[in-house]
């Protein structure tokens, strides 16, 4: 498996906050990369810093081969990289389809003139668009529930949709911002599942959460930051034995007992 | 209820249960009012109304192309404050090819969509970065500094006193009601191009944009450069109207391009309902004609357009339309 | 022309100003901070101001240490009016009052036409003397004017630094939320910032119509300062529009004076589309997220 993703160096600084510092990891084609973290370690700015969202102070990204350091999120989004907010965002007075329907964005829209005069190459590609839509929708199993406002629906189902907008865009690498937080066990079981069929269909994955059985469940490798940098990395396993992550999680008192 | 910012618009537009999509009966009904509405104004000479009535709704044409070019810049999350003034830049340009530099009519009226097309063009992927409160106020000062070159470009413009005595494109057009068919076609065209954009994909990402940039950006949607094209044709189509209504009063003005005409379109905009073309069409309707029955009150006039704004966006922040479907859906749960 | 006169000319007037600037921008950017709105009705409130002390002052004769503050006093109580009528509608709805209160100017300016009238009125000053200090020569108006507003803005320094509601309201500009957690009652603070708020602009607002024009139209000027002085400082931040306040007021008083109107206008409203493009968040104020 060859680097897909790779981040080197990266600072981001809100005033005195070191937010993300001089952080480096990277993600493997094809691989489920889990990236977890004490709270406010940093992980929604590297994902910001990643997806354009935010610019780095320092740094370097490359993706599939190019550099793209402080790209805008849409050149990226064009080039397979896609992310999931981590606060619910989806359109709330939307139906489930519509929101799906705008993800598709990059396959469908033909142009301006095009669209405008809706030409058959438009309608050609609306009508593959709406056949995306459709599958995604089937997909995760949003269909039952595709003619209702998004806002309306159970947050499990909103976590759901998040993850289905953003696969819309048929990303090569997704990246999931805390895709499980606030879910109950059985909600997320079936993200897991669902991380899991994306990956199958060759999307690689990099998912932030907290959930260590969550986490230890999908990912093939997992990096650990704290204080915006990175502390560990490994299997879940060796990353789950560590002394200096579950200090980092617990404290130092914690990690003494668990040593022993 | 949510806090709504100039971003985020959409969060008050409660829509009915499954249609969004805007149902094909609605298409329909919408269709058939404005099939209704055109009818109207086609015939509109035949009706043997006087002079004054004719003017007045070549008045609504011209200022229905201003406040539907407008609502498509709404709709983006943007209320711009420079609307007026961009109209006033049409106008002055379309005057000045024909007083100036002798061009013809035509040629004139593509430079009257041209001159502010070009500002929104040059000035726009600065301004439309700037998130809502901002915008209104950026806007708000270069419509003042644009009024000023006005003012202040005497030679060219006229200064203050401003250029009248403007010449009639064509002989034929002395006739009113030749005037009258030619801005109808005009506004026919301008406002069917608005309503074809919005209901074509373009005006699903338009709602995209404005619901939510940032989820619209990781999308893949070029929000800044699909707001700036918006913005170039809304405010070139601003131009349109002024260049119309420059050859039909005859006579420019700083003072007729200023904040409060800006102002007017917002209001006419914001009451009619911001998030369906509708809005600005019924606006424009309401007030352009409202003001007929307290004339010699102009006062009383903006005393009443103020109460319409506080109470509108107080308790109807999706205006008059917003209303009237309201009305409706109450009615059809009643009857059924 | 650079003469030390007019040079000590030129700094009166900006002094001046300033103050009147600083004292309406200060109320508009409490409310912003504290309520959220976007109060486009402020230079109306102003210019509610300027009759008021036409009245109390010119045609009533009150002494004018005490006129001055029971006009600027009536104006707010009527704001207290409005706010339970209108205000209270766009708490924490920043988009709904921009355009709300946009209404409410438009409102309150036109019945101003209707009662007053659109012509334009002049207020006694209740000092016609011209000092002068060596070179200097300082017109007594003026001086009131900065002497008063000095006055009442150490007050509102001293008020919001040392006593108890004043500490609970800067709290509450800071956030809101925080601030109600902390058992703050928010519907009073409202009350009483928006009291101190509009009780500054009437004054400034007599101040103006005291030493330029009184008539209906007046506030859109007061506004649209109060507007650039808040966006120059960082909106939201109190010290930003002290700064903003008196860079406002000195450049329009030295440009104006050297280089005529239209360029001060053409110049301070082209540095602030700049600034708001390359810092929205002004000079002292803090960026928002991203
Ligand atoms: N826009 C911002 N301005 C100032 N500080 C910020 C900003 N964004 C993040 N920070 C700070 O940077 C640090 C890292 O924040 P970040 O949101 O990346 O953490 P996180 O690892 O995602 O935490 P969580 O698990 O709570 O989501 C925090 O201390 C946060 O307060
Ligand atoms: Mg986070």
């Amino acid at each position: 498996m060859s680097d897909f993703l790779t981040v080197d160096g990266l600072s981001r600084h809100f005033g005195g906050v070191k937010a993300v510092n001089d952080l480096s990891f990277t993600v493997k084609e094809g691989e489920i990369l889990g990236v977890i973290g004490p709270n406010g370690a940093g992980k929604t700015t590297s994902i910001n810093l990643v997806s354009g969202v935010a610019k780095p102070d320092q740094g370097k990204v490359v993706f599939a081969g190019g550099a793209v350091t402080g790209k805008a999120p849409h050149l990226l989004a064009r080039m397979g990289l896609v992310r999931t907010f981590q606060a619910t965002t989806v359109f709330p007075e939307r139906s489930v389809h519509e929101n799906v329907l705008r993800g598709t964005y990059l396959s469908r829209y033909p142009g301006f003139f095009a669209a405008f005069f809706n030409t058959p190459r438009a309608r050609k590609l609306a009508a593959e668009s709406e056949a995306l839509a459709h599958e995604v929708l089937e997909w995760l199993g949003l269909e039952t529930v595709a003619w209702d406002p998004a806002g309306s629906l159970p947050y499990g189902y909103q976590k759901t949709l998040n993850m289905a907008i953003a696969l819309a865009a048929k990303p090569r690498l997704i990246m999931l911002d805390e895709p499980v937080a606030g879910l109950s066990a059985e909600e997320t079981d079936h993200v897991r599942d669902t991380i899991l069929k994306v990956r199958d269909r060759g999307i690689t994955v990099a998912v932030v959460d907290h959930n260590m059985r969550f986490i230890s469940g999908l990912c093939d490798r997992v990096v650990v930051i704290n204080q915006g940098s990175r502390l560990a990395e490994g299997t879940p396993k060796e990353v789950l034995s560590n002394p200096a992550v579950v200090e980092a999680y617990l404290g130092k008192s914690h990690a003494a007992a668990y040593g022993q | 209820m949510k806090t709504i910012t100039a971003d985020n618009m959409a969060a008050s537009q409660k829509q009915p249960h499954k249609a969004d999509e805007g149902s094909t009966r609605q298409l329909r009904i919408k269709l058939v009012l404005g099939l209704g509405l055109l009818a109207i104004f086609i015939i509109l000479p035949f009706l043997g109304l006087s002079g004054f009535t004719l003017s007045l709704a070549t008045t609504i044409l011209i200022t229905g192309i201003a406040t539907t070019s407008l609502h498509m810049i709404i709709r983006m999350g943007h209320v711009s404050l420079a609307h007026g003034v961009f109209m006033g830049l049409g106008a002055y340009a379309a005057v000045l090819s024909v007083v100036k530099f002798g061009l013809p009519f035509p040629i004139a009226m593509i430079f009257a969509f041209l001159a502010p097309a070009a500002l929104a063009l040059v000035i726009g992927p600065m301004l439309l970065r700037l998130s809502g409160k901002y915008f209104v106020l950026v806007t708000f000062l270069l419509g003042e500094i644009i009024r000023l070159v006005f003012v202040n470009w005497q030679s060219f413009t006229g200064g203050s006193n401003g250029i009248f005595g403007i010449p009639l494109p064509y002989e034929g057009l002395a006739d009113p009601v030749a005037f009258y068919y030619m801005t109808l076609i005009a506004a026919l065209l301008c406002i069917g191009f608005v309503a074809r954009m919005l209901q074509s994909d373009i005006g699903r990402i338009i709602d995209t944009i404005r619901e939510d940039s940032r989820l619209a950006e990781c999308a893949g949607i070029p929000v800044l450069r699909m707001k700036v094209t918006v913005f170039v044709i809304a405010c070139g189509l601003a131009g349109i109207a002024g260049g119309i209504s420059g050859f039909f009063i005859r006579y420019i003005d700083p003072t007729s391009f200023s904040i409060v005409q800006s102002l007017n379109f917002v209001v006419m905009n914001i009451v009619g309902g911001m998030f369906q073309l509708a809005g600005p069409i019924v606006g424009t309707l309401f007030f352009v004609i409202l003001p007929e029955f307290l004339r010699g009150y102009v006062e009383l006039q903006r005393v009443i357009f103020g109460v319409c704004l506080i109470v509108v966006m107080a308790f109807l922040p999706t205006g008059i339309v917003g209303l009237a479907a309201y009305i409706r859906h109450q009615l059809s749960r009643w009857f059924k | 022309m650079f003469s030390p006169a007019v040079l000590g000319q030129v700094l009166i007037n900006g002094i001046s100003l300033s103050a009147i600037y600083i004292l309406v921008s200060l109320g508009f950017t409490l409310l912003f901070g504290i309520m959220r709105v976007v109060n486009f009705a402020h230079g109306a409130m102003a210019m509610l101001g300027g009759y008021a002390l036409y009245y109390i002052y010119g045609e009533a004769n009150l002494p004018y240490l005490i006129a001055m503050p029971l006009a600027a006093a009536s104006v707010a109580a009527l704001a207290l009016v409005l706010e339970r009528l209108v205000y209270r509608w766009f708490y924490q709805k920043m988009f709904q009052s921009m355009i709300g209160l946009l209404g409410l100017d438009m409102a309150l300016v036109y019945s101003a036409v209707i009662i007053w009238g659109p012509h334009e009125r002049s207020i006694p000053s209740p000092i016609d003397t011209v000092y002068r200090l060596g070179p200097l020569f300082l017109s007594g108006s003026k001086l009131v004017v900065i002497g008063l507003a000095a006055v009442t803005l150490a007050a509102f320094y001293l008020f919001t630094h040392f006593t108890k509601y004043g500490l609970a309201m800067r709290a509450a500009a800071q956030d809101v939320e925080t601030a109600e957690v902390q058992g703050i009652n928010t519907d009073r603070i409202y009350m009483l910032a928006f009291f101190i708020a509009i009780f500054m602009a009437a004054m400034a607002g007599g101040f103006f119509a005291q030493n330029y024009i009184l008539s209906p139209f007046m506030g859109e000027r007061q506004l649209m300062m109060a507007f650039i002085a808040v966006i120059l400082g960082g909106m939201g931040s109190i010290p930003g529009v002290a700064l903003g306040g008196l860079i406002l007021g000195m450049a329009e008083s030295i440009l104006g004076t050297y280089f005529g109107s239209t360029t001060s206008v053409f110049v301070t409203f082209g540095a602030v589309i700049v600034l708001l493009i390359v810092r929205p968040w002004g000079l002292l104020g803090i960026p928002e997220n991203r």
